[in-house]
């Protein structure tokens, strides 16, 4: 007869062998190549599966280039190539484009890509109910009509040199298939196998792709709310990659360990300390350049990042053509900054409160910033906001003073061009040359104009622009083919493989 | 039918029983204690970044320092205060709210009070973590909203305990003999009900501090408790999480000294009931 210790011992290691075959769906070892399942860490879960309909940072990690294409991919390194668009034309006053369409894509569904399709992909983007960031970027645009069996024409009301760029972020999507947010009809080499909310999103080869078949037969995206369960992910095998390193201190677990690669990437992530240039005391130029010198960036950097990441004097990051170093504009000097304040008639400093969001590395940031404005006699009362909290609060209802974000996208430094934005900054000189140079002739002239706006931007202090994140990717040594670099949240993942 | 009193030496498992009412008192007594001296005196100030990042303890700072070079004394420090506030606020909260609504429910005619009895289960379902987290998300993330909302979300707990007690007491032959000699409600409440009720009370509301203190610290661990730069013992629990094994102090200090005060209370509320009960001495 077993004795109950027994019993225990026996259901103890039933338990253990259940949860290893069952609940953690292990990345595959030992599969033939071309065969394996790649398990990628990420801390981005999909709001829902729409990138034009809020599905935020998650739905274009996982889906942009994986399930979806657009006419145009933009590399990990930034260059933009044809993907479904064979070739295009422009003609001489740049207003009307012509997208020539490759023969022999079809959806996951089976049905064929058409012009039809095409147009009415970018029409969901620059729709009135579109929620998509990339609208304004498109706002240009007249009219788009399909012309015989592979032509799309479109027409813009002014020139837009990076019109193609932009286009490189649009989805090409079915048509007839109407609910994006929970299902999905791309052209892309793998179509959704399943999403469980809150835990996995599983993408499936395409055997019908049209073009290079992926160099994976399975991946799966596993969510994690918390940095130190996504480390322990990777050291445990149940990923194999992970999109982005959240705290360099973790960097010691896998450093000097030949079981695991780290790359130190290109990122277009930046953090702000944003300024509501509406309100006072921050519709003084003065004021908002006397706090972004009385703060240590340097300092805070180093605190955050320990060595990785760097300094950015500008919304511009150094992966975009119109980067400048600008650093030297708004220096960290306590004694300059206690001047131009008094001189902005606030010799005593002020009070202001600072809304911030609830996740790392916000609350820590917030806290450094207090400390460092307080040498300036300012008093910083920190206000814990949600994600959803500061979406409505600061970016819809423009309801708060001084507030902390991220923002990721390349070559974003034209929000500053839109009076109407979150943080109000109301340049004309800025909003017309950032006009002009999304109307430039030449990428020469563009960049010269943007270059002008970032330096412009810089001198106003319109943001202080505290640093800029380092992109770090992780993975074990013996995976291979994923994207280092964090332009745009892409990662691609048709040609990891698993030796 | 209760048994005899076993021969012992005189007041030997008294004694014994008193020393869980001392080791809880000295648990919570030294974290007293150092909130008591931080509001006097601290090692840095909580603002001063300037001791390098994640220095290891040592004679400049004896638990090292955080990712922004601040003293983790001092935050520690700090970090009693905000404990102990949130502890004893919030269980003030409960135990007043908890302790009257207890008693309306306790005195009231049988349909107010089957009322009350069925609000209280529904509420009760719900733990005090998800209660105080709503209610904070509601409003606004910092200490005062997070007491008020543990305290609320605990006094549902507190309501029901009292109902039932005074109910029990209520139906005692004593009580009868009072209203029969016309002596009034509140008099009996005062003179019969609460000397009652207050032992179990006590005890209960102790072990309310130790629930209210994690449900701070979690608060604050989830972001939704003491803003920054106040440093929460839980809030030092997050910001800590990644340089766990770079920096171990940063988890284990605050750790351990949220153990320490919760330890305490429990055993305080231990050392409560063995004193307050005579049953419980006599058994």
């Amino acid at each position: 007869m077993k004795t109950p210790k027994k019993c225990l011992i026996g259901l103890v290691v039933g338990l253990v062998f259940t949860l290893a075959s069952c609940g953690l769906e292990q990345a595959s070892a030992g599969a033939p190549p071309g065969e394996a399942t790649i398990g990628v860490g990420s801390m981005y879960e999909p709001q829902n599966l729409d990138n034009a309909g809020g599905g935020g940072q998650g739905a274009t990690e996982a889906l942009t280039g994986n399930v979806y294409e657009g006419l145009f991919r933009l590399t990990d390194e930034g260059r933009v190539e044809n993907l479904l668009a064979e070739s295009h034309t422009v003609s001489p006053d740049g207003l009307t484009y012509t997208f020539r369409i490759r023969d022999g894509v079809t959806f996951h569904s089976g049905a064929p890509l058409t012009p039809d399709d095409v147009a009415h992909s970018i029409r969901r983007v620059t729709a009135a109910a579109s929620t998509s960031s990339r609208r304004g970027t498109l706002d240009m645009i007249e009219s788009i009509a399909g012309s015989g069996r592979d032509t799309v024409v479109v027409k813009l009301s002014s020139r837009s040199i990076s019109f193609v760029y932009n286009l490189s972020q649009v989805w090409i999507v079915n048509d007839a298939h109407e609910d994006l947010s929970a299902s999905e009809d791309g052209t892309g080499p793998y179509r959704l196998g399943t999403w469980k909310r809150g835990s996995s999103l599983s993408l499936d080869r395409f055997d019908g792709y049209w073009g290079r078949k992926a160099a994976n037969a399975r991946v799966v995206f596993r969510y994690f709310t918390d940095a130190s369960a996504l480390n322990n992910a990777l050291l445990t095998g149940a990923v194999d990659v992970v999109t982005g390193m959240q705290s360099p201190d973790a960097l010691a677990l896998f450093d000097g360990d030949p079981g695991y690669r780290i790359s130190n990437g290109k990122s277009t992530t930046k953090l702000l300390l944003a300024f509501n240039n509406r309100r006072a005391p921050f519709d003084r130029m003065l004021v908002r350049r006397a706090v972004s010198s009385a703060i240590d960036e340097r300092k805070l950097l180093d605190s955050i990042w320990n060595g990785y990441g760097s300094m950015i004097g500008s919304m511009v990051p150094p992966t975009d053509p119109w980067y400048e170093d600008l650093t030297h504009v708004n220096p960290y000097d306590v004694e300059l900054a206690r001047r131009q304040l008094a001189e902005a008639g606030y010799p005593r400093g002020f009070t202001f409160t600072l809304d911030t969001p609830t996740y790392d590395p916000h609350p820590t940031v917030a806290a450094f910033v207090k400390s460092e404005l307080a040498k300036i006699g300012i008093t910083v009362e920190i206000n814990m906001v949600t994600a959803d909290e500061w979406y409505t609060k600061v970016y819809r209802n423009h309801d708060f003073t001084a507030t902390l974000q991220e923002h990721v996208n390349d070559r974003d430094v034209r929000w500053y061009g839109d009076p109407g934005f979150y943080w109000g900054y109301d340049n004309p000189q800025v909003a017309r040359e950032v006009k002009r140079a999304e109307r430039a002739g030449t990428v020469e002239e563009q960049t010269a104009l943007l270059r002008k706006v970032g330096r412009r931007i810089a001198e106003d202090a319109a943001s202080n622009w505290l640093f800029l994140y380092p992109q770090i990717v992780i993975g074990s040594s013996g995976v291979s083919g994923y994207p280092v670099n964090g332009l745009n949240a892409q990662f691609y993942v048709y040609d990891i493989v698993k030796r | 039918m209760a048994s005899a009193p076993r021969e012992r030496g005189p007041g030997t498992k008294r004694r014994v029983r008193s020393r869980t009412l001392a080791a809880g008192c000295a648990l919570v007594g030294a974290v007293a204690l150092t909130a008591l001296v931080s509001l006097v005196w601290l090692p840095y100030d909580p603002a001063d970044t300037s001791g390098g990042r994640l220095a290891p303890p040592g004679a400049a700072h004896p638990l090292g320092t955080d990712r922004l070079g601040r003293d983790l004394l001092t935050q520690v420090m700090i970090g009693a205060r905000i404990a102990l506030a949130a502890g004893l606020g919030a269980t003030a909260v409960g135990g007043v709210l908890g302790v009257a609504a207890g008693l309306a429910g306790g005195f009231a005619t049988r349909w107010l009070d089957d009322a009350f009895a069925v609000l209280s289960d529904i509420l009760i379902a719900f733990p005090v973590l998800l209660l105080a987290m709503l209610m904070v998300a509601a409003r606004q993330a910092s200490l005062g909203p997070a007491i008020l909302a543990i305290g609320l979300a605990m006094s549902v707990t507190v309501a029901r305990l009292t109902r039932i007690l005074v109910k029990r007491v209520l139906a005692q032959d004593f009580i009868t003999a009072a209203r029969t000699s016309g002596t009034s409600w509140p008099r009996i409440t005062v003179e019969h009900v609460l000397p009652n009720i207050w032992p179990t009370l006590l005890v209960s509301l102790a072990l309310h501090l130790g629930v209210a203190v994690l449900a701070e610290a979690t608060l604050s661990y989830l972001g939704l408790g003491a803003a920054p730069p106040n440093a929460s013992w839980g809030r030092m629990l997050r910001e800590a999480q990644t340089t766990a094994f770079t920096a171990p102090v940063g988890v284990i200090a605050p750790g351990v000294l949220l153990a320490v005060l919760v330890v305490g209370a429990n055993l305080v509320a231990d050392g409560v009931r063995d004193v307050a009960d005579p049953a419980r001495r006599r058994s």
